[in-house]
């Protein structure tokens, strides 16, 4: 009996479903979190009565045939690119990107990452860190007696420094773009790694062309739209509950099958 | 003649188990973006009865049954708006042409994406084609905006149309799984006005309550089979005993 294996398929596909949902429920409020969506597809078909056999010597052949599919799989689960709400926040060092690029971050390994997430901080030696202490590259130090620190559209971040009239230039926090974002590969901590689907990172001033901008004292909210969440939620559930009435009525029809005396 | 009534019923047997196994398939692609729900066709087989030239009357035909063919319900399915550019749906009838390996295959799935050599593939990797081949963007396409008649431009300029193409008869369309339909017999022609929607998707068009009514009727159809078997048989039993008594 096929059917059973077929709603099997398509009940482990909802729960892969309800899982991608809730995650992506659960990082609602994660700082630069871009949802995810799973997407699906049918398994091959196994032809029982193929179309275009000949039915006759005389050339007439099987219209259709009998098709029957073998079920569901993920095909993927690609990332929504879409620009999250900017939330005001006051904090100096917490930065927004408006538009298309990542920061780049240092991970302790050597190797860089990408991330949407601007709230940044300084560690001991002034250095402008993610929340995880990881250096922003390129790296920029912020002295101590450094005040009223600004962050201006294209990146450049100035700062007062000590008794000085006039701002004194830091640095530039530039930014990293894909040609295909979605292939990005998450690492968990809002962070991304350049993969070969998401081709190599592109770096350039924020401003540029194709590179967005930066908004300091601003953040970037998670994409996730609540209410599309919710009723894809009920979607999936529903469409799990049907699947295991499927194995549950093919059950039955086994049972008769079983009970014939 | 009850052995007959036995292999009838098996035949209609058999052929429900097809049935259950098709309605399992589109509730399993219940949420497959695409999909075309499937139905089953059955016909009565005729089967001559045993030549018996010495009696007066000729025996009956017999008539099982037989499924002959599934069908693919090709009506739209509901569309819904998504935020992903590259997300794409054809409003009304027509296809998209897809690159495979084994040849040109057509789907209704549009949920495409980007490959770092900038090619728009579907989410099993095929091609997208349009009216020049591969839709392929480069460094400087950054917002990739498609028209309602299937053109596709970015700030570098125009990258072609996507192909629609349409079939004069799309019952002999064979699915092949991962969303995408052979043609084999038929030749696509191309769609002058397709309407494409850029960040809608084309949900799957099975309608759960239909198949749940269908599947219960499988289910019972196939209980009464089951009981018809057992009747048969007890009727067979019962005409052994009793013709078979030696007083």
């Amino acid at each position: 009996m096929r059917a059973l294996h077929i709603a099997a398929s398509g009940m482990m596909a909802q729960e892969l479903n309800v899982e991608v949902i809730s995650n992506n429920i659960a990082n609602m409020r994660t700082t630069g979190f871009k949802r995810q969506r799973a997407d699906f597809q049918d398994l091959l078909y196994q032809n029982i009565r193929r179309p275009g056999a000949a039915t006759s010597d005389t050339g007439t052949i099987v219209p259709t045939g009998i098709q029957i599919g073998g079920g569901v799989k993920t095909a993927a689960t690609p990332r929504v690119m879409s620009q999250g709400n900017i939330l005001m926040t006051e904090k100096e060092l917490d930065i927004a990107i408006r538009g298309d690029g990542f920061f780049r971050v240092r991970l302790p390994d050597g190797r860089t990452a990408y991330t949407r997430d601007g709230s940044l901080e300084r560690d001991a030696n002034g250095t402008i860190v993610t929340v995880d202490g990881f250096v922003i590259e390129p790296e920029i130090v912020i002295p101590d007696t450094a005040r009223s620190i600004s962050i201006n559209a294209q990146g450049l971040v100035q700062a007062i420094i000590g008794l000085d009239a006039e701002a004194t230039d830091l640095g530039t926090i530039d930014l990293a773009r894909f040609v295909n974002p979605a292939g990005l590969q998450p690492i968990g901590d809002n962070l991304f790694l350049e993969t070969e689907s998401s081709g190599p990172a592109q770096v350039g001033i924020a401003g540029e062309e194709g590179f967005g901008t930066l908004l300091q004292s601003y953040l970037e909210q998670a994409n996730v739209n609540p209410v599309s969440e919710i009723s894809d939620l009920i979607a999936a559930q529903r469409a799990y509950e049907m699947n295991s009435r499927v194995i549950s009525a093919a059950d039955q029809m086994m049972s008769t099958t079983s009970n014939i005396q | 003649m009850i052995d007959n009534a036995l292999l009838i019923s098996l035949s209609r047997q058999v052929a429900l188990r097809r049935e259950m196994d098709v309605i399992a398939n589109n509730m399993a692609n219940m949420n497959t973006s695409g999909f075309r729900s499937a139905e089953v066709l059955f016909e009565e087989h005729l089967m001559r009865g045993a030549e018996a030239t010495a009696n007066k009357r000729a025996d009956r035909d017999l008539s099982y049954v037989m499924d002959r063919g599934t069908l693919h319900n090709f009506e739209p399915g509901a569309l819904i708006p998504t935020d992903n550019p590259l997300d794409l749906a054809i409003d009304g009838e027509g296809w998209f042409v897809v690159q495979t390996p084994q040849g040109e295959r057509y789907t209704r799935n549009g949920s495409f994406q980007l490959t770092s050599t900038g090619h728009l593939v579907t989410s099993e990797g095929y091609r997208v084609l349009g009216d020049g081949g591969p839709l392929i963007f480069n460094d400087e396409d950054r917002t990739i905006s498609v028209a309602g008649d299937g053109t596709v431009s970015t700030e570098a300029g125009e990258k072609g149309r996507i192909r629609v193409v349409r079939f004069a008869d799309q019952t002999s369309l064979k699915a092949e799984g991962n969303s995408v339909f052979r043609a084999d017999d038929v030749q696509p022609e191309i769609l002058d006005q397709p309407r494409v929607l850029q960040g809608m998707i084309e949900k799957s068009n099975v309608k759960p309550l239909l198949e749940m009514s269908r599947m219960i009727e499988v289910t019972r159809a196939y209980a009464s089979m089951t009981s018809m078997i057992e009747r048969a048989d007890n009727l067979r039993r019962d005409a052994i005993s009793a013709l078979g008594r030696i007083d």
